[in-house]
């Protein structure tokens, strides 16, 4: 491989990836409002089809409308804040969300395109050579935190300094549970790369989710508090602090917020996917052979587009079923229950490797293990803090 | 230069182009109309008093240092974990005599999970996850 053919394969790679991605965000935000419709007995966005005909398509003319006003409204930057900050934020807010996408397979491999390219076979992501997949991920993620708080304290005005400090103590203490979820499984792969973990699960036929379900839980908890989604949606609090850290934003650095925002649910479902779910295997569907020719890459493709496409509608879904949490409830379940309940699972995970280290597969002695450690950690939780009427915050402790 | 970084410049500075593209774009097309009510922080209609770069409260700070020790903990299990399984990792180690048992390893990251368990108990008790 020369330095031309890297470069070349990655460009198109990264063409595809990105408006793939920014237009799947700009579709799933229309889904997303069909949901909230559903969900809420109206009717949503129908109207927006082709323009100066009567066709209407269902609404599906409506992102390409929001993307052309947000174009045409005006990019307004108020005399009291930090110019240079206030412009990097959202830069580095969309950057640092769609940059995770370069360790993130999609799908598994194609055959070879032609003689130029060489006769390996492609793999569908942009950097295969890197070795730390999910510590590159976990980095890029982090980056998040930076672009809330420049654009809270650049904005110099008190609700988008609130959201932003309320935003950034948020994203770093549910960061903890979301790298000790990940650890299990590491563990359990004895590696960081992504396409290695989906193989691990393809390979032994057991997805993590069920063998490390309480590490399933922990995750997908933390990853709903990374994506600033509901019930953990405080950094925005319409009602409290007029969408926190973007209040003073307009126009195009407001759509790359609100981007980037989107993305990071995007991300997070195609991780749950790839870490817990099994990636684009299906027992009998898709089995975890080296040689694949067209039939079965597009298989594992569509497979793993399904499977992320079904973690996002649950997003949504729990979106508008769940009521905010306060902001007392949300640090204590970060940093008393999350994190002590990853670190058991880590614990347990190593354990139980360590015990049945020579049988190949999951032995279904440490499976009920797992899944009686999981039911046991939710009695405690209960037990401890039992669902009361009167929750409001603890004044001793 | 290792290729195997390349294409994640290369991602980077394609998502650079385009944000700063994308605001351009709003730039050039929007419209530009400046206003003394407009050039204010928007405080649901009332006048800023001050301005909003006040003292916070410690807290945020208390939590941020907790995070960083937290997690630089457990970027150190992240080694651990790979090395644990792969057939490169502890066992390769121990075949070829540079530690003495799986065991020890394993014994010495459950001693570093109960450091980390430790200063999380500490924390809580010095009430560091209480808001209010």
């Amino acid at each position: 491989m020369t330095i031309e053919h890297v470069t070349v394969e990655a460009l198109i790679k990264i063409v595809i990836l990105a408006s793939g991605v920014l237009a799947g965000a700009a579709w799933l935000v229309l889904v997303e409002r069909w949901m909230a419709a559903w969900i809420q007995m109206r009717r949503g966005p129908n109207r927006v089809g082709i323009p100066w005909t009567n066709i209407r398509l269902f609404g599906l003319g409506q992102p390409v409308a929001d993307g052309l006003k947000f174009i045409f409204k005006e990019e307004f930057d108020p005399a009291h804040v930090s110019r240079g900050i206030y412009t990097l934020a959202p830069i580095i807010m969309l950057v640092a969300a769609l940059g995770v996408f370069a360790v993130v397979p999609f799908g598994s491999m194609i055959p070879s395109l032609g003689h130029w390219m060489g006769t390996e076979p492609i793999d569908l992501m942009i950097a295969p050579g890197i070795d730390v997949g999910i510590i590159y991920v976990f980095a890029l993620s982090s980056l998040a935190v930076y672009g809330v708080i420049l654009g809270g304290w650049a904005s110099n005005n008190k609700y988008s300094l609130l959201g932003g400090l309320r935003s950034s103590a948020q994203l770093i203490a549910y960061e903890l549970p979301l790298g000790l979820g990940i650890l299990g499984v590491v563990l359990a792969t004895g590696s960081l790369r992504l396409d290695a973990i989906i193989h691990a699960q393809a390979t032994t036929g057991w997805w993590f989710v069920f063998t490390q379900p309480l590490g399933f839980v922990v995750f997908v908890v933390a990853a709903f508090a990374e994506a600033g989604r509901l019930p953990f949606d405080l950094p925005e609090c319409e009602q409290e602090l007029v969408e926190g850290y973007h209040t003073e934003y307009s126009g195009m650095k407001l759509m790359l917020f609100l981007t980037a925002e989107f993305i990071h649910m995007m991300t997070a479902s195609v991780l749950i996917a790839i870490l817990f779910l099994g990636g684009w295997h299906v027992w009998g569907m898709t089995p975890p052979e080296q040689e694949i020719g067209w039939g079965e890459a597009i298989l594992r493709v569509a497979v793993l587009f399904i499977k992320t496409f079904g973690v996002v509608l649950f997003f949504m879904l729990v979106r508008w079923t769940w009521p905010r949490f306060r902001y007392d409830q949300l640090m204590a379940l970060g940093w008393k229950v999350m994190i002590p309940l990853g670190i058991l699972n880590l614990v347990a995970v190593a354990v139980l490797g360590e015990i049945s280290r020579d049988q190949y597969g999951m032995p279904w002695g440490s499976l009920v293990a797992s899944w009686g450690l999981l039911m046991a950690s939710w009695l405690a939780v209960a037990w401890v803090a039992p669902a009361t009427t009167d929750n409001r915050p603890e004044t001793t402790d | 230069m290792n290729l195997a970084i390349l294409p994640v410049l290369l991602l980077v500075a394609f998502l650079l182009i385009v944000a700063i593209g994308l605001i351009l774009l709003g730039r050039i097309f929007g419209p530009h109309r400046a206003g003394a009510v407009k050039e204010m922080p928007y405080e649901s209609g009332m006048d800023p008093i001050h301005d909003a770069r006040r003292r916070f409260d410690i807290r945020f700070h208390l939590v941020a240092i907790a995070f960083l020790v937290f997690d630089v903990e457990l970027l150190f299990l992240y080694p651990w974990a790979v090395a644990s399984k792969s057939p490169a990792g502890v066992d390769q180690a121990v075949v070829s005599g540079l530690v003495v048992g799986r065991e020890l390893v394993f014994a010495g990251v459950l001693f570093f999970i109960l450091l980390l368990v430790l200063g999380l108990i500490y924390d809580w008790r010095k009430g560091l996850f209480r808001w209010r």
